[in-house]
C-alpha cells in the first residue's frame, strides 16, 4: 500500500490514541508479555473500523463515509482547544512545529482529557471538520466508539491475523495466538470445559412447569 | 417455493422464526424473508462471500458440520461490530453494516441473519413477572401461561447448570440475606439459575474417558462459554446445545415442508390497499436482494412483522402507513450497568477448592437475581475483548482515573486497565437490569436527512426517567452487595451509557400500535411478532421467551381470525 500525507497523518493521531488508552509497559522486560495497543497495531484496525462504520446513500453513490481522517482531525482540533485553554504557554509555535499533530504532542494524562473535553462537548464545535461541525451527537458517537475499538481491538484476536489482519474480514486467518489473550489468561476457543458442579434446580415440567 | 404465500413473515429472529413454525404446522403456507445471511445451510456454503442460492425449504439443506466451520467461536471474527459475522448488516462482510444513528455514545447489538439477534443472545429465557403484566397489559399473564410452557417444551428451557461463577453468586446472595426461587412465575425477591434455552451438559462432561472434541460433538452443553459466539456443538445443527431460533424453530419450520426461508432479502415496503369498507389491509411486501440490488415484490394474505423494535417501526413509517403518534414510541432498553468483583485466591479456594473463577467457563449468564418491582441482576461472563469493551470502555461517567468522587464509575484506561484485565480469570461480573418506564419521548424515528438503500435510516433516542435512575442505583447497591458478601477484595461499577440496547422492547405497544392479538389497529392483516408489541419493559426481565410465548399465540389468532 502506498503511504501518502493523509494517511500518515491519520495513523499517527491513532497511534497515539491506542498508546494513550492501553500503553506500552514501563518494563522493557515486559514488552513481550503486555505490550501497548500501538505495539500491536491496534491504530489500522480503528482505521478500518471507523472507514467502514458508516454506510449511507450520498447525492451519487450509495457507499461508505470514510471517517478515519475527519476523526483524527477532530482529535487534533480538540487537543489544539485543550492545550490552549489549559497548558499554557502551548504557544503557535510549538503547534506547527508539531506539524499539525497536537494529539500526540501533549502528554497522555492531556490526551485522555482532550477526548473527555470532546465528549463534554466542551469545546468549540464550528471549529471541526465535516461531518463533525456543530454535530454534537456524532461527535459523542464517534468519541465514545474510539475506546471500545482500541479496547475491543487490543483484547480480541484481532492482532494475531498478523499479516492478514487488514485483508477482507473473510480472507485473514490466525497466525498466532493473540498475546492479549494470553496476558488475561484466557484459552482461547474452547470445545468445552469440565467444570459441571450440578443443579440447584430442575425445571419440573409434567407439573406445568411451576 | 410457491409465488404469493399465505403468510409472509419479515425477519426470523426470536419472533418470526417462532410464528413461522406453528403457522407453518397448522397448514398455511409461508414466506420468511430475513435481510442477513444463514449459516449452517449447505445452500449457502460460503454465505459471507457469495449469494449463494436464493432460498431454501428442505430440511436436508441443514449442516451441522458446516455450521461448525463457520461459526469460528472467535469473538473479532463472530461478534465485531462493524466487521462480524453476527452484526446488523449485509451478509457480504466487506461492506459496512447498517447504519442506525444514535446520537450519544452507544452501542446497539443486534443481528441480521436466518436466527437474528438469537445467533448471539445468552439464551436466558425467564418469564416475565406477573405483576408487570397483569393489569397493565391488554392480556393477564395467566393466559400467557400455556404459551410459555409450549415454548419451554420446544426450545428446551432448563434452569442453567452450576459451574465457578454461578457457584460464587449463589455464595454471596445467600450470604446478602436472599433465598433461593424455585419458580418459573416469580412474584417474589430471590436467587435462582437461569432458565436458559440451552440443553443440559452431557452425562460424560466430567468423565475423562471422554475427550471434549468427542463430547462437543454429542448431545448436551460442554460448558465452553461460547454463547454470544453463537456456539456450534452438537451431532446435528437441529440438536446444537444453544437453542437460538436457526437450531430450534427453523429446523421445525422446515419439516412442516410449507415454510420457504429466503435469507438476503431485506423487506423495504410493506404493500396495502384500501378494502371496499375504506379500511387499509396488508397485502404482501416489496423486498431487496441484498447482493444484487433487485427489487421484488410478492403478495400474500398476511404479513407479519418481526424485524425488532427499530426495523418494524422503520418500516412501518418508510411504508407510509396511516399515522399513529405511538409508533416506534415508548422505547425501552432497561437502563442497565455492570459491577465487577475481583478476588484473591484465597478467597476463591475456601468457595470453589480453586483459586480462579474463569468466567468464560460455562453458560455466559447461568445465574440470577429477581427483584419484581424493580428489575433483575444476572452474572455475566464473557470473553476478553466484549468483557473490556463493555466494562472498561463504556461509560456515561468519562474516565474513572480522572473523575472527582461525585461521579461513580467510568471508563478504565492505561496501567490500570491492564492490571484489571489480568485479574480476568479472578473476577464476576453482575449485570443490573432495570425495569425502565415507559416513557413517549424515548423513541425510533426516520432520520430525515439520511438514506440508505433501504430508505430513511432510523434516529434512536432514549434516556431514562429518574426513578429508573434510583432503580438502577439500587440494583447496583445490591449486585455490590452481594460481591462484597462472597468476599470480593475490591468491587467497579462500570456506569455504562444508557444507550446500550441488548434488550429493545415496546416501540410498537399492544394496546396502542396492535391490539390484543397483535394485528395493526389500523391496518387490517398486518400482525406484529417481535418484543415491540411489548406493552412495558416487562418487569426487567430479558424479553425473548416473552416474544415467542406471544408469537405462538398470535399464530393461533391469525388462523381463528382469517383462515
Amino acid at each position: 500500500m502506498r503511504s501518502t500525507a493523509p494517511q500518515d497523518y491519520t495513523l499517527s493521531t491513532f497511534r497515539a490514541l491506542a498508546n494513550t488508552l492501553i500503553p506500552p509497559p514501563t518494563n522493557q522486560d515486559e514488552l513481550e508479555s503486555t505490550p501497548g495497543a500501538s505495539d500491536m497495531c491496534i491504530y489500522e484496525y480503528i482505521v478500518y473500523a471507523l472507514d467502514h462504520y458508516i454506510p449511507i446513500q450520498t447525492y451519487v453513490y450509495q457507499g461508505n463515509i470514510p471517517l478515519a481522517l475527519p476523526t483524527a482531525l477532530m482529535i487534533n482540533e480538540a487537543a489544539r482547544q485543550y492545550a490552549y485553554t489549559n497548558r499554557p504557554p502551548f504557544s503557535y509555535q510549538q503547534a506547527t512545529q508539531s506539524n499539525h499533530h497536537f494529539f500526540s504532542s501533549l502528554s497522555r494524562q492531556d490526551r485522555i482529557q482532550t477526548l473527555a473535553h470532546l465528549e463534554d462537548l466542551n469545546l468549540d464545535l464550528y471549529t471541526l471538520p465535516t461531518p463533525f461541525q456543530n454535530n454534537a451527537g456524532l461527535i459523542k458517537h464517534v468519541t465514545d466508539a474510539l475506546n471500545r475499538l482500541t479496547l475491543f481491538g487490543y483484547y480480541s484476536e484481532w492482532s494475531s491475523y498478523g499479516s492478514t489482519r487488514l485483508n477482507p474480514p473473510d480472507e485473514r486467518y490466525q497466525e498466532f495466538f493473540p498475546l492479549s489473550w494470553y496476558h488475561v489468561g484466557y484459552p482461547g476457543v474452547s470445545l468445552g470445559y469440565r467444570d459441571f458442579r450440578g443443579f440447584l434446580l430442575r425445571i419440573r415440567r409434567n407439573e406445568g412447569g411451576r | 417455493m410457491s409465488r404469493n404465500p399465505d403468510v409472509i413473515v419479515i425477519g426470523s429472529g426470536g419472533g418470526g422464526a417462532v410464528i413461522a413454525k406453528e403457522l407453518g404446522e397448522i397448514g398455511l403456507s409461508v414466506w420468511v424473508l430475513d435481510a442477513g445471511p444463514w449459516y449452517g445451510n449447505c445452500k449457502w456454503p460460503n454465505p459471507n462471500q457469495h449469494r449463494g442460492a436464493e432460498s431454501s425449504d428442505d430440511p436436508k439443506d441443514l449442516d451441522g458440520n458446516l455450521y461448525r466451520e463457520q461459526i469460528t467461536r472467535r469473538e473479532g471474527d463472530m461478534n465485531d461490530i462493524v466487521t462480524g459475522k453476527f452484526r446488523w448488516g449485509p451478509a457480504d462482510r466487506r461492506r459496512g453494516p447498517w447504519f442506525r444513528n444514535i446520537p450519544d455514545q452507544a452501542i446497539l447489538w443486534q443481528n441480521a441473519g436466518i436466527g437474528g439477534t438469537t445467533l448471539h443472545y445468552y439464551s436466558n429465557s425467564p418469564r416475565p413477572y406477573p405483576h408487570s403484566i397483569n393489569h397493565q397489559w391488554p392480556i393477564t399473564y395467566e393466559e400467557l401461561i400455556p404459551y410459555f410452557e409450549k415454548v419451554e417444551e420446544t426450545l428446551p428451557v432448563e434452569f442453567a447448570p452450576t459451574t465457578s461463577k454461578e457457584a460464587v453468586f449463589y455464595y454471596g446472595a445467600e450470604r446478602s440475606g436472599f433465598s433461593l426461587n424455585d419458580s418459573l412465575d416469580v412474584s417474589t425477591v430471590g436467587y435462582r439459575p437461569q432458565p436458559n434455552a440451552i440443553l443440559p451438559p452431557n452425562e460424560h462432561l466430567m468423565d475423562p474417558n471422554y475427550s471434549l472434541e468427542e463430547l462437543s460433538h454429542m448431545e448436551g452443553c460442554t460448558l465452553a462459554g461460547h454463547c454470544g459466539q453463537g456456539c456450534p456443538y452438537g451431532p446435528s445443527l437441529e440438536k446444537m446445545a444453544k437453542r437460538s431460533t436457526n437450531i430450534s424453530y427453523v429446523p421445525l419450520a422446515l419439516k412442516t415442508k410449507k415454510v420457504t426461508f429466503r435469507p438476503n432479502a431485506f423487506v423495504t415496503k410493506v404493500l396495502t390497499e384500501m378494502n371496499p369498507s375504506g379500511e387499509h389491509q396488508a397485502v404482501g411486501v416489496q423486498f431487496r436482494d441484498t447482493w444484487t440490488g433487485e427489487t421484488e415484490e410478492v403478495n400474500a394474505k398476511i404479513v407479519v412483522m418481526a424485524a425488532g423494535c427499530i426495523e418494524t417501526p422503520r418500516l412501518w413509517l418508510n411504508s407510509d402507513l396511516p399515522n399513529n403518534p405511538w409508533v416506534g414510541r415508548g422505547l425501552t432498553n432497561h437502563y442497565m450497568d455492570t459491577v465487577t468483583g475481583t478476588f484473591d485466591e484465597d478467597t476463591l479456594m475456601n468457595i470453589l477448592g480453586q483459586p480462579e473463577i474463569n468466567p468464560f467457563v460455562g453458560h455466559t449468564s447461568g445465574a440470577r437475581l429477581d427483584y419484581p418491582g424493580v428489575g433483575m441482576i444476572e452474572t455475566l461472563g464473557e470473553s476478553p475483548g466484549l468483557t473490556a469493551q463493555q466494562l472498561f470502555g463504556f461509560s456515561q461517567a468519562g474516565y474513572y482515573q480522572y473523575n472527582d468522587a461525585s461521579k461513580p464509575g467510568g471508563r478504565v484506561v492505561g496501567e490500570p486497565l491492564k492490571e484489571d484485565m489480568g485479574d480476568y480469570r479472578r473476577t464476576l461480573t453482575l449485570l443490573a437490569i432495570t425495569e425502565d418506564d415507559v416513557q413517549y419521548r424515548n423513541r425510533v424515528q426516520l432520520d430525515p436527512h439520511i438514506k440508505d438503500e433501504h430508505g430513511h435510516v432510523p434516529l434512536v433516542h432514549y434516556k431514562p426517567s429518574h426513578q429508573d435512575e434510583k432503580k438502577r442505583d439500587y440494583l447496583v447497591e445490591i449486585a455490590t452487595n452481594i460481591l462484597k458478601h462472597a468476599g470480593a477484595k475490591s468491587v467497579y461499577r462500570s456506569n455504562l451509557a444508557p444507550n446500550l440496547y441488548i434488550h429493545l422492547e415496546s416501540t410498537m405497544r399492544m394496546g396502542f400500535v396492535v391490539d390484543s392479538s397483535c394485528e395493526a389497529y389500523q391496518v387490517n392483516r398486518l400482525y406484529i411478532a417481535d418484543n415491540s408489541v411489548h406493552y412495558n419493559s416487562a418487569g426487567g426481565v430479558n424479553p425473548t421467551l416473552t416474544t415467542q410465548a406471544l408469537a405462538t399465540r398470535t399464530a393461533e389468532k391469525i388462523v381463528e381470525k382469517y383462515f
